[in-house]
């Protein structure tokens, strides 16, 4: 076999775009692609006739993705003299301009932990009040959203109303009945629950998501002392014990994983649920069923620690729906950096060892912390 | 004292959902086991209640499963469900239901129409229930393996959720001794749809299509989005020894909230 001296041309060379704006190839240059940040034209309308309304419950100071698809579908179905209000119950620490809110009221108070249901309607009956929207969209969710949402369509009976709605665009609603037998549709209409995965995200617009302090000052609401209902807390669980599918705090260990123990020792000390990928399990260091990935589980943990898993398709596939995902591995071009959030270069034993230990010191620190101010 | 005297379960009737046929719908079905089981321990009455075709065969169902007597309120589809359940529940202490039903439009909203028009508070996605005092102390399901302790004042409605402990006993015996009564239509309620919103339904199921913002981007953007990928990516740390890189992952933990200390 005869190799050719010739110099193998990269066919797919990245343009570089001149002074001029003219995109050229340019042999001699080095491939250096220059990022220009794509810039979206603003959506916000300026003399507003109308406003959308969406109420949506925050997490830990982010909303989730079924959350964000409200918000985007809001938008998309706004005119150009439609505002979009987002209403958020619990502290918000995102910037949501490129979901198309255009203005955001947040309501730190109401956090999706604890059950105030009577003081949240009472907030959102104000907000309504106050702007008069012609549509709310609410996503139709366990933490607090489907509840709300059908306590507000409870209160409005002149208001027509949808859930479970699993289609939308200009016209119409859509949504499965008779135990999914059947497939419904009707007029879009004014307080609208919308089920996951019904909404693309990604807009070509952004929006000004300014912060409306004069609409979170009237629409505050002291909290009822008579209220029916009564916050006992949250019931301790330990992550160990919940169902993979279920858990927020995953530990996953894969072929780079050595010492089984220090991985246990570590999902202890952060609460974590353990996983494994599939050359992990196959080894037998773990059992069948903790297997992520296309033949194993597909998990939704907030949280996501790879450790030593390199991260083919099909353990990426189980982790899909993952919010944050942080891998250890000792290869820099494992297909699991390009999915991390953060990527960690170095040996799992060893970075799990100061981990524990690093964890134990905050841990210590904290309760000091605790103990010397009781008050908090 | 107690001053839990009555409760009532309400039940609907659920499809299976391959063949399509008439059975018990199980998230009810739970509800009447615990119930059941309150009414036993606290020596109260317990009642069923249907509002529908007393002929329905899903209804011996729940007789098999230890219902005893269903009141059934015979209506036609057309009639609001909420008004003629609203007059029959009124001196009911506890109120027990599924969260969502098999048949109709099961928008999960008759638990909300049902404590709005009777003005009496509501828990839902209750996993158990305790009685407390003159309040209902309830465990609810959050997501994320959560679970949250919460009490209601009495008289109050609670939405079962399907994954509650409880396990169905059928039996036979209790299917051809129990008895399904007919209630006297208390009026006939004209108002048809919950909320005006008029359904149009189609037999054929198919994927739902997802609502995208419309783009007028030039055909070189379209390829050019198609052609290249996303490499998204973070942040990557090469540097370090260990100790500075769990430092971090601890920082990108605590930045996030994903951790409380």
């Amino acid at each position: 076999m005869s190799t050719s001296k010739a110099k193998r041309i990269n066919p797919n060379r990245i343009l570089n775009t001149t002074q001029n704006g003219i995109k050229r190839i340019t042999l001699s240059a080095p491939e250096v692609a220059e990022n220009i940040p794509e810039v979206k034209p603003l959506r916000t309308p300026t003399k507003p006739k109308n406003f959308y309304l969406t109420v949506t419950h925050a997490d830990r100071g982010m909303l989730d993705d079924h959350a964000h698809q409200v918000i985007a579908s809001a938008a998309i179905l706004a005119d150009k003299e439609t505002t979009v209000v987002a209403l958020v119950l619990g502290e918000l620490r995102e910037d949501i301009a490129s979901l198309g809110a255009d203005k955001v009221i947040v309501m730190p108070e109401f956090d999706y932990q604890v059950f105030q249901p009577d003081a949240e309607l009472a907030c959102v009956l104000k907000v309504i009040d106050s702007l008069q929207p012609s549509r709310i969209f609410m996503p139709d969710n366990m933490i607090g959203d489907g509840e709300l949402g059908r306590r507000l369509i409870a209160t409005q009976p002149s208001k027509s109303a949808a859930t479970h709605v699993i289609e939308i665009d200009a016209k119409h609603v859509a949504s499965y009945q008779a135990g999914g037998s059947l497939l419904a549709f009707a007029d879009l209409p004014e307080i609208i629950l919308l089920a996951a995965n019904t909404a693309e995200t990604n807009l070509p617009f952004v929006a000004s998501a300014i912060p409306d302090e004069q609409l979170k000052s009237t629409s505050y609401t002291f909290k009822e002392s008579n209220s029916d209902y009564k916050n006992l807390g949250m019931l301790p669980v330990a992550s160990a014990t919940i169902a993979l599918e279920e858990a927020d705090f995953i530990v996953s260990a894969g072929n780079g994983v050595s010492n089984v123990a220090t991985l246990e020792t570590l999902a202890r000390s952060l609460d974590a649920a353990i996983g494994a990928s599939r050359v992990a399990v196959d080894d037998g260091k773990f059992p069948r069923d903790k297997q992520i990935g296309a033949s194993g589980k597909t998990v939704s943990a907030s949280a996501y620690l790879a450790i030593g898993i390199s991260g083919a398709v099909q353990h990426l596939q189980g982790i899909k729906d993952c919010r944050h995902v942080i891998a250890i591995n000792r290869d820099n071009s494992a297909p699991i950096v390009k999915r991390a959030d953060l990527t960690v270069i170095g040996d799992a034993e060893e970075i799990m060892q100061s981990l524990i230990l690093a964890i134990a010191e905050a841990k210590q620190a904290t309760s000091n912390q605790t103990m010397s101010n009781p008050v908090n | 004292m107690n001053i839990i005297k009555h409760i009532t379960t309400l039940v609907s009737a659920g499809r299976h959902p391959v063949s399509g046929e008439p059975r018990h719908c199980h998230n009810d079905s739970l509800a009447m086991t615990i119930g059941l089981d309150m009414a036993k321990s606290i020596s109260a009455k317990h009642h069923v209640l249907h509002a529908g075709n007393p002929d329905n065969k899903a209804l011996s169902e729940y007789l098999a499963l230890g219902a005893g007597q269903i009141d059934v309120i015979p209506i036609s589809d057309d009639t609001d469900v909420v008004d003629c359940l609203a007059t029959q529940l009124n001196h009911a202490d506890l109120i027990l239901t599924g969260s969502r039903a098999e048949s109709g439009e099961d928008s999960s909203l008759l638990p909300y129409l049902l404590a709005e028009k009777i003005g009496i508070p509501l828990v839902v996605n209750a996993l158990a229930i305790k009685v407390k005092a003159n309040t209902i102390e309830v465990l609810q399901f959050l997501p994320k393996g959560k679970r949250r302790h919460v009490t209601v004042k009495l008289p109050a409605i609670i939405a079962i959720h399907p994954l509650a402990p409880a396990s169905l006993k059928f039996s036979y015996a209790r299917q051809i001794s129990g008895a399904i009564k007919t209630l006297l239509v208390p009026y006939t309620s004209t108002s048809t749809s919950v909320h005006k919103t008029q359904w149009q339904t189609l037999a054929s199921i198919r994927k739902p299509i997802k609502l995208k913002a419309p783009e007028n981007k030039s055909g070189h953007d379209r390829m050019m989005s198609a052609i290249s990928s996303e490499s998204k990516g973070g942040a990557v740390v090469n540097n370090g020894n260990s100790v500075e890189k769990a430092q971090v992952i601890l920082g990108y933990l605590r930045e996030h909230r994903l951790i409380n200390f």
